[in-house]
């Protein structure tokens, strides 16, 4: 049998090396919106406390230790997943219903948020509560999962659905599922 | 047609040099990527195949690594989690029902006496989506991505609600990879058989392994849809909120299972019967005599093949169904003991007194009836509903299904590829490190697999990623990973074997093991048109009976890739048929495919936009282009 002789690129980069380098740029772009972390490290979980506040609750700067981490509690799907079963959990549909709010809560899916859309604001909102009826949860949820119920609030009243965000509930529906894109890609959409 | 060459009259050399210009592939990159020859394509598949074999494995011994003692700590739960989805996805998926397709693909078209697989093109695509389809599977678990329900990924778990994330998407859509893959070699090799047989190779003279692979194709065609719906239907669910499988709005969580299992259990025998089938071939060989009881061989093939669909929720005793349902599917499991019971005593009446030469391929062979007739027995064992009620999830289900699994059909697999070995590669395969392999992967195999069978007694579920030190399960799972090692070792040993022995082993001539069937009629490897001339089969057995001189048929076109289609009972003659030409666009079809598969785990509206290159692949792939072979 003959061999057919295998050319070899004088100079540089050949496929051996490309392939690797590839997976390894794929990896760093692709790892943060899948990974799981069920377990934080105690000091990242108590630096997640240190949210600088604007005087009147409005406003302000996430930790630095939540940049660090990539964003996680608004951009991985996990911890998006894991906000919607705390919004369930600690009964949230008491007010806001399954976002479209009632009487007694304001709408969460309408793009209108009456203390301002950041996600520290939303943290402030539910870690302190607001005048109105919204209570504090403080003493009942840890720091990770007040920003993993504020990341999941913040990805209701989105505009654009993100490819991280929830499906459906295995429940009667009241309305699309958090990762229902606004038909952006549709053909025939004016 | 007045002007078209036949052979009729041609040397041998020369009409070697004219079949050499019509089949032979283009040199280099472009002729890798554009044959459409099976044999090309039959062991790249079987090649890609073991590579995903030894993936699948090193995360078995990740795993063994992790149970091997209380409160380890080498993976995380989560981690864990990927890693059994990945090690059973990749094994049933990515390497069992391939190796089995591409062992078809590579030797049916020769057993068979015929120049090519039907629809050549349709194969060569086949392969390069099983190939984005693994790609897609291990790169996404290279990106954390990798899916975490289970190989059998049942909802509620795997839907939208429990299973955040792409990952539960990204097994569904390697199903589709491959269920695509299945489905294409499955028709190609149906056609084939039926179509393309050599003159005089009437049905009951075709070889048990082509009867094996015939089965297989139908039970893929029948199976695969079942999956299509199910995994499609996950992905509809997850992603754009359909209700297939929400109770809540009238959907069914158990429809899952059924569906799943109407696809999985048959899925097991879709493994099995090609590995019969390796199994007789090898005994009539060594025996030096045809399998006893040819007809019930047949019938027993056609037999599993049938019942396979029969018996899947043999898979849901506890999911609470009524007691009419579980007695029926309690009966079917068993009656399928039948079938393969009867094989085996078909086999041990070929053996009886035959004196076996033990060659490497037979060892293989008899540590496959002592360890299939043991899984065969843990089967009927766990086919009974109080038994499986106890047993479900336990580590007695992972030494069953490892039993039959890797007894089943690896063993002979890897007998198979020890006998067919001069035929992939020219060469032999090394025997005395074989008879090793062959020790150690029999002995680690039945030391790892065995004590599961206690543990699962002793109360070990299934699927736990540690277990505390109080629980006694840690001296056996202890020297289960002992085991796991030496079984490694084996599989080491064949693959350095495989290795070597197709660099330097002793050239292996058309015939090395005296074997009866016509793939031993041509040279090893064969050249791409495999037969110069197209034999013409007067037995079961046409090599023995032939006495040397293999009568042969003249007539075929030498200007254009031509072949002969036959009648499908008697393998009369009907046509001279031409076999399309080597091409570019089944590559380009497949990175469509893939592009839009992909696409669309993020966006329904790649569905719409995906196809659209789809279409302009399928169009270039169908263009006339004037070549003898458009010619009707």
């Amino acid at each position: 049998m003959r061999k057919p002789s295998r050319p070899r690129p004088a100079a540089g980069v050949s496929v051996r090396q490309a392939v690797p380098l590839g997976l390894v740029l794929l990896a760093l772009c692709g790892c943060r919106r899948e990974a799981r972390e069920v377990r934080l490290d105690p000091p990242v979980a108590a630096a997640l406390a240190g949210v600088a506040a604007m005087p009147n609750g409005i406003g302000g700067r996430p930790p630095e230790v939540y940049f660090v981490l990539g964003k996680p509690y608004r951009g991985n799907a996990y911890q998006l997943s894991e906000g919607k079963r705390l919004y369930a959990w600690f009964g949230c549909p008491e007010c806001h219903r399954d976002g479209e709010g009632s009487g007694r809560g304001p709408s969460l899916l309408d793009g209108w948020w009456n203390h301002g859309p950041g996600i520290e604001t939303i943290y402030l909102s539910i870690r302190d509560g607001r005048p109105g009826g919204m209570p504090p949860y403080r003493t009942r949820l840890t720091h990770e999962q007040l920003w993993q119920l504020a990341g999941y609030v913040q990805v209701l009243g989105a505009y654009s659905a993100s490819a991280a965000a929830p499906g459906r509930s295995d429940q009667v529906q009241s309305r699309p599922a958090e990762n229902r894109a606004p038909a952006r890609f549709a053909p025939l959409e004016p | 047609m007045t002007h078209d060459r036949r052979d009729t009259g041609l040397g041998d050399l020369a009409l070697e040099a004219a079949l050499r210009r019509v089949w032979a592939a283009a040199h280099g990159l472009w002729g890798l990527l554009a044959t459409v020859d099976h044999k090309a394509i039959g062991r790249r598949y079987i090649a890609t195949a073991f590579g995903f074999l030894i993936l699948g494995g090193l995360l078995a011994l990740a795993m063994r690594w992790q149970l091997s003692h209380p409160e380890a700590r080498l993976l995380d739960p989560d981690r864990y989690n990927q890693v059994f989805t990945m090690h059973g996805s990749n094994m049933m998926f990515l390497f069992a029902v391939p190796v089995m397709e591409a062992m078809g693909v590579y030797f049916v078209p020769l057993m068979v006496g015929t120049r090519n697989i039907a629809f050549p093109r349709l194969n060569a695509f086949s392969y390069w989506v099983y190939l984005a389809g693994g790609l897609l599977l291990w790169g996404a678990f290279l990106l954390e991505m990798g899916p975490d329900v289970g190989w059998f990924a049942y909802v509620p778990l795997s839907g939208p609600q429990y299973s955040a994330g792409k990952r539960a998407d990204i097994w569904a859509q390697m199903i589709t990879f491959t269920e695509i893959s299945a489905l294409a070699v499955a028709v190609g090799l149906v056609v084939t058989v039926f179509k393309q047989r050599a003159p005089g190779m009437t049905l009951d003279r075709m070889p048990l392994f082509v009867w094996a692979m015939l089965v297989t194709a139908f039970v893929v065609i029948l199976a695969m849809p079942a999956v299509v719906t199910a995994s499609t239907a996950l992905i509809l669910d997850r992603l754009v909120g359909t209700h297939f499988f929400n109770p809540a709005e009238g959907g069914d969580v158990l429809l899952w299972q059924h569906l799943f299992w109407f696809f999985g259990h048959p899925e097991v025998y879709i493994i099995f019967i090609p590995a019969v089938g390796m199994v007789s071939t090898i005994i009539a060989t060594f025996c030096r005599r045809p399998v006893f009881g040819y007809l019930a061989m047949v019938l027993a093939l056609v037999g599993i093949g049938l019942l396979a669909f029969g018996l899947w929720v043999h898979h849901m005793f506890t999911t609470g169904l009524p007691r009419l349902g579980e007695s029926f599917f309690t009966a079917s499991s068993m009656a399928i003991a039948v079938p393969s019971g009867l094989q085996i005593f078909c086999w041990l009446a070929t053996l009886w007194g035959a004196r076996p030469r033990l060659a490497v391929p037979m060892l293989y062979v008899l540590a496959f009836l002592f360890t299939f007739v043991l899984g065969g027995m843990t089967g009927v064992m766990v086919a009974s509903v109080p038994l499986d009620t106890q047993l479900h999830d336990s580590y007695f289900v992972v030494a069953h299904f490892h039993y039959v699994l890797i007894g089943g059909a690896v063993f002979p697999l890897l007998g198979a590829i020890h006998y067919w070995f001069p035929k992939l590669t020219g060469r032999m395969m090394g025997a005395r490190p074989g008879r090793w392999e062959c020790l150690l992967v029999f002995a680690g195999f039945n030391l790892t697999f065995f004590p599961m069978h206690i543990l699962g007694l002793w109360g070990m579920p299934r699927r736990v990623y540690t277990y505390q030190p109080e629980l006694p399960w840690a001296g056996l799972n202890l020297f289960a990973s002992l085991s796991a090692v030496l079984l490694a070792a084996g599989f080491l040993l064949f693959f350095w074997n495989a290795w070597r022995s197709a660099r330097h082993g002793a050239p292996a001539g058309e015939n090395p093991w005296g074997a009866p069937t016509l793939e031993w009629a041509t040279a090893s490897p064969p050249p791409p048109w495999n037969f110069t001339r197209i034999p013409v089969v007067g037995s079961a057995s046409p090599l023995w009976d032939s006495m040397g001189e293999l009568t042969v048929a003249e007539g075929l076109r030498t200007d254009r890739r031509e072949l002969l289609v036959t009648s499908v009972m008697d393998a009369t003659p009907e046509a001279r048929e031409s076999s399309p030409q080597d091409s570019i666009w089944p590559l380009l079809a497949a990175i469509a495919t893939s592009v839009m598969l992909v696409w669309s785990i993020f966006t329904p509206w790649a569905v719409v936009w995906g196809s659209i290159p789809i279409a302009v692949t399928l169009i270039g792939w169908f263009w006339p282009r004037g070549t003898p072979e458009d010619e009707s």
